[in-house]
């Protein structure tokens, strides 16, 4: 399963690049994200909680960073195990300016998942995986904004 | 024979019970006390290698009682004995390595499932992800993902044939044919899972076990051997209803080891009943075959060689009792034919799919998918019509018995006669002017037809043929089907009759009370047939169970030879009483009459007492009582020759079928309109229950035509993992079906029977094939894989539409 978006956010690319990789942000940008903290240079533990069609279920996952080119590009590489099975994904986002302060952040992303999320889940895979990454960004634009605003 | 009872459409007295809610499954059962239940962690990784089991958590869990891995099984028990000659350790946990996604890591006992399920959520596997491999051929590629390091190759058994000139035939041939066909990895889908309740009881170190397992017996030394327990004691008892199987609940020995350590491990009764789930992902399922196929061909039709190579797919683990599905319609491989020449190279492979085993049809769909589908192409590559080419390859009448190239012996029939009923019956020559006209319309219709041989009753032996003669030479050769039954009788006269068919639906209390009414003169309601099966205290031996249609041929002839004995004993007693020598008395209606001098006449149960209550009055030397068993083979059914042939199966019955379809252009969907099937099964034991067999092995074989797959993606992850997307027949859509019967009596069973039940599951896939392929002539497209799902056929017509259209501006 693979995919690809773009979307413009406010602010200039090294400011938006930072926020995107705040703990803080990712875990309030991330839907069913329960605990996000970083463990270590450019990796972080999460608790996601996800339902996939009729398979509902917690994930222990590792986030982690690499081709880290600030603030141009970076890999993330995401691996969730949990009791309905795993994922792992991996996105590539790459960012440039636009007029007007603002920043364009274009990604594609590919992920594979096991265990029952697969066999249960796949019709409906595709359509999640799509909902998660876009309404990470809605999210995230929303929050820049919101701190554009308060700046 | 003038029959009374045998051949009645007596509806089943298994009916009242199921359909008032009185049946007995193994869910519920409560034979003993304290039984805890279990919940199995699996896999969710098709190919890795286990780091750590981390089960501390899940164990301190209130109402858990304890967690079994890997390391406790390999210490208590041996792999599962398999007939190849080289072996790989398949156990009943995964050890070190999984193989397939859902193959069981642990297995937690608590109180109550509840709490054994949210103490396996506790449970913490580490594991090492390695790359899987799924595909036939790509498994056998020498740069593959090897699945059992020890063995250094995934092939788990390879075997060349050459039976006749095939080499020959094929340089005379005016014609050869080539091609390679895909069939589907797909499932049988009872509505009861698999279920287990197992007991040890460490003072006697016997284990006690209840499961819908439903043999072959076989299999019963195979677990004895993963115990490492002499036979006698590991005692497996089957409840008296089992919710169907067709086939699939064979596979359940693996567990019924599995729950046998976890009670010796705990020291607890435990019990599992498998969830629908668990069953799609990880219990068994038929094989996935490639097959290429070559047949050697003259101008008139007929086919002189067939050139085979099949591989078949058997999962993570090669278990018994595979290979057999490459073995078990192996005579039989060249069909309803008279081709005597014949090369085969039978392939088993390993991937990280779930392992495999019987079901219904077992190797038969996989067979004449692609000889069935040949013989069309042979015709429409020869102009010639394909009803033409089956006639003229037919085996003849006054061929019977007839034996085949690789050894099957048929021992019975008359193709020619059911296939004419068949092309009748469909109205073959009016559907081809109808097919005319709507091509002219712009429509797709098509009629397909399929002559397929349904083996029933399995030869013991053909499984060996997975050895090399060298190799079987090593060991002592097996060969037979034995089957047992008892017939027994009361004080009282009330009679009794046990059975070790092990039936799962198919009315084999219905059947076995006919016959023995039939030839105790007595009506068939009086007679109590007890089905459960206790390897402790039933008449079995190492064929036992039901699978291979064998209650029709088998079955049956051990209840009918057993109630002969008691016949014969009846009626010395009478002759010993009446004065009258035995030839001349006869039995009906509960009485021994004096042939020609009806008032000279004893009431069997006179005759019954005598043996109970006044033994001094039996004659000389005869026994007290009446308890006969009877062990029933076939002298047929020999070990295999040093030249490789075998007859595989006892009895041999034809199917022909003739079924005409429409296919929408616009959505890929196919309509079929009319399915005849003609079947020649010898004597129907009940056309009743008859009926309702091909009716129930139709809707399989429709379902492995156009709707079921076990689907895997690359990566070996199963994406069909519920009936939302592994798509199963019912009601709706089967289609209207014309059953047609003849009955050529087998001369190798007393009663003239076959088995049958099965041969729709073999011919559906393939004549529905035919069908789509003769509807979509007029594109180019031919049938090579399954099942034809809209989205497959409209694939197929918007690829033959794009090259069409490329040809045409090409010409242009």
């Amino acid at each position: 399963m693979n995919g690809n978006g773009k979307m413009e956010l406010p602010g200039l690319k090294e400011d938006v690049f930072n926020s995107l990789l705040e703990p803080e942000l990712l875990q309030k940008c991330m839907m069913g994200c329960k605990k996000l903290e970083k463990i270590g240079e450019n990796k972080y533990a999460a608790d996601l909680s996800v339902g996939i069609a009729a398979v509902k279920g917690k994930y222990e996952a590792t986030i982690q960073l690499e081709d880290v080119e600030f603030p141009n590009h970076y890999k993330i590489i995401v691996h969730g195990e949990g009791k309905p099975g795993f994922v792992n994904a991996e996105g590539v986002i790459d960012l440039s300016d636009l007029e007007n302060e603002e920043t364009l952040l274009e990604y594609t992303y590919t992920a594979e998942v096991g265990g029952k999320v697969a066999s249960i889940g796949q019709r409906m895979l595709g359509g999640v995986a799509k909902l998660i990454i876009s309404d990470f960004f809605k999210k995230a634009k929303k929050e820049l904004q919101r701190r554009e605003k308060t700046d | 024979m003038q029959h009374q009872q045998i051949g009645k459409a007596l509806k089943r007295v298994e009916d009242p019970r199921l359909t008032s809610g009185e049946g007995t499954y193994i869910d519920d059962l409560n034979p003993i006390g304290n039984i805890h239940h279990v919940a199995i962690l699996r896999s969710h990784h098709a190919h890795a290698n286990i780091k750590e089991i981390r089960t501390e958590k899940a164990e301190k869990m209130k109402g858990v009682k304890g967690v079994v891995v890997g390391k406790d099984i390999a210490e208590l028990t041996k792999p599962f004995p398999v007939g190849v000659s080289n072996p790989v350790k398949y156990y009943s946990l995964a050890i070190n390595k999984v193989r397939f996604v859902g193959e069981p890591v642990a297995v937690v006992v608590a109180e109550n499932r509840y709490l054994a399920e949210d103490a396996m959520d506790q449970i913490e596997v580490d594991y090492e992800p390695l790359p899987a491999v799924v595909d036939i051929e790509e498994a056998m590629a020498h740069d593959a993902p090897i699945l059992h390091e020890e063995i250094g190759t995934n092939i788990a058994n390879q075997r060349f044939f050459d039976y006749g000139k095939t080499e020959e035939a094929f340089e005379e041939a005016d014609v050869v044919i080539s091609h390679k066909f895909k069939f589907p990895k797909y499932s049988a889908t009872p509505v009861e899972t698999y279920g287990v309740i197992a007991n040890y009881q460490e003072s006697e170190g016997q284990y006690t076990v209840w499961s819908n397992f439903h043999g072959p017996f076989t299999l019963q030394s195979v677990m004895a051997a993963a115990l490492n327990v002499s036979s006698n004691q590991l005692r497996l008892i089957v409840p008296k209803d089992v919710g169907g199987s067709y086939g699939i609940k064979s596979g359940v020995f693996p567990y019924i080891v599995l729950m046998s350590i976890v009670s010796r491990k705990i020291g607890v009764p435990v019990k599992w009943i498998e969830d629908r789930q668990e069953h799609l992902l990880a219990s068994s399922s038929g094989t996935d075959r490639v097959t290429w196929i070559e047949a050697a061909v003259k101008n008139d039709g007929t086919v002189t060689a067939l050139k085979m190579k099949m591989a078949d797919n058997v999962g993570g683990y090669i278990r018994a009792p595979e290979p057999a599905c490459l073995y078990r319609t192996h005579s039989n491989s060249t069909g309803a034919y008279r081709i005597p020449n014949l090369q085969m190279e039978t392939i088993a492979v390993m991937t990280n799919k779930c392992p495999t085993g019987l079901i219904r049809g077992y190797g038969g769909q996989q067979l004449y998918f692609p000889l069935e589908r040949m013989m069309q192409m042979i015709a429409r590559k020869l102009n010639l019509d394909p009803a033409e080419v089956l006639n003229k390859n037919l085996i003849r009448k006054d061929e019977f018995p007839f034996e085949t190239a690789s050894g099957g012996i048929y021992d019975s029939g008359n193709y020619e006669k059911a296939l004419k009923t068949a092309l009748e019956t469909v109205k073959y020559e009016e559907f081809k002017e109808k097919r005319q006209k709507a091509r002219e319309e712009g429509k797709y219709l098509g009629i397909g037809l399929a002559c397929i041989v349904e083996p029933s009753g399995s030869n013991m032996g053909y499984v060996t043929i997975a050895l090399t003669p060298e190799e079987r030479a090593k060991s002592l050769p097996k060969s037979g089907c034995a089957e047992g039954a008892t017939v027994s009788i009361d004080p009282m006269g009330g009679i009794k009759v046990r059975i070790s068919t092990v039936p799962t639906g198919q009315g084999h209390e219905t059947v076995s009370a006919q016959i023995v009414a039939e030839v105790l003169g007595v009506k068939p309601e009086t007679i109590k047939v007890i089905a459960e099966m206790d390897t402790a205290t039933s008449p079995w031996s190492v064929a036992s169970g039901s699978y291979s249609s064998r209650f029709g041929p088998i079955g049956s002839s051990a209840v009918f030879q057993a109630a002969q004995k008691v016949r014969t004993k009846l009626l010395r007693i009478a002759e010993h009483q009446l004065k009258v020598p035995i030839q001349n008395l006869k039995i009906s209606n509960g009485k021994v009459v004096v042939q020609g001098h009806e008032e000279k006449q004893l009431s069997l149960k006179r005759l019954i007492g005598t043996a109970h209550w006044n033994p001094q009055d039996l004659p000389e030397g005869m026994e007290p009582g009446i308890h006969e068993s009877a062990f029933y083979t076939v002298s047929t059914a020999k070990s295999p020759r040093e030249d490789d042939t075998v007859n595989g199966s006892v009895t041999h019955g034809f199917v022909a079928d003739a079924v005409t379809v429409e296919v929408d252009a616009e959505t890929g969907n196919v309509k079929i309109l009319d399915y005849v099937t003609v079947h020649d099964a010898g004597k129907l034991l009940n056309p009743l229950i008859v009926d309702g067999q091909i009716l129930g092995g139709l809707a399989h074989g429709l379902g492995g035509a156009m709707y079921e797959e076990l689907v895997y993606d690359k990566n070996g992850q199963l994406l069909s993992g519920s009936f939302m997307d592994y798509l199963c027949p019912t009601a709706t859509e089967m289609p209207e079906i014309t059953i047609k019967h003849q009955e050529t009596l087998s001369p190798v069973t007393p009663l003239g029977a076959k088995g049958l039940g099965e041969g729709n599951t073999m011919s559906a896939p393939v004549v529905i094939a035919n069908a789509v392929s003769d509807a979509l002539q007029p594109l180019g497209i031919t049938i090579d894989d399954l099942p034809l799902s809209p989205n497959k056929i409209w694939n197929k017509i918007q690829e033959s539409k794009k090259n069409i259209t490329a040809l045409k501006e090409e010409l242009t």
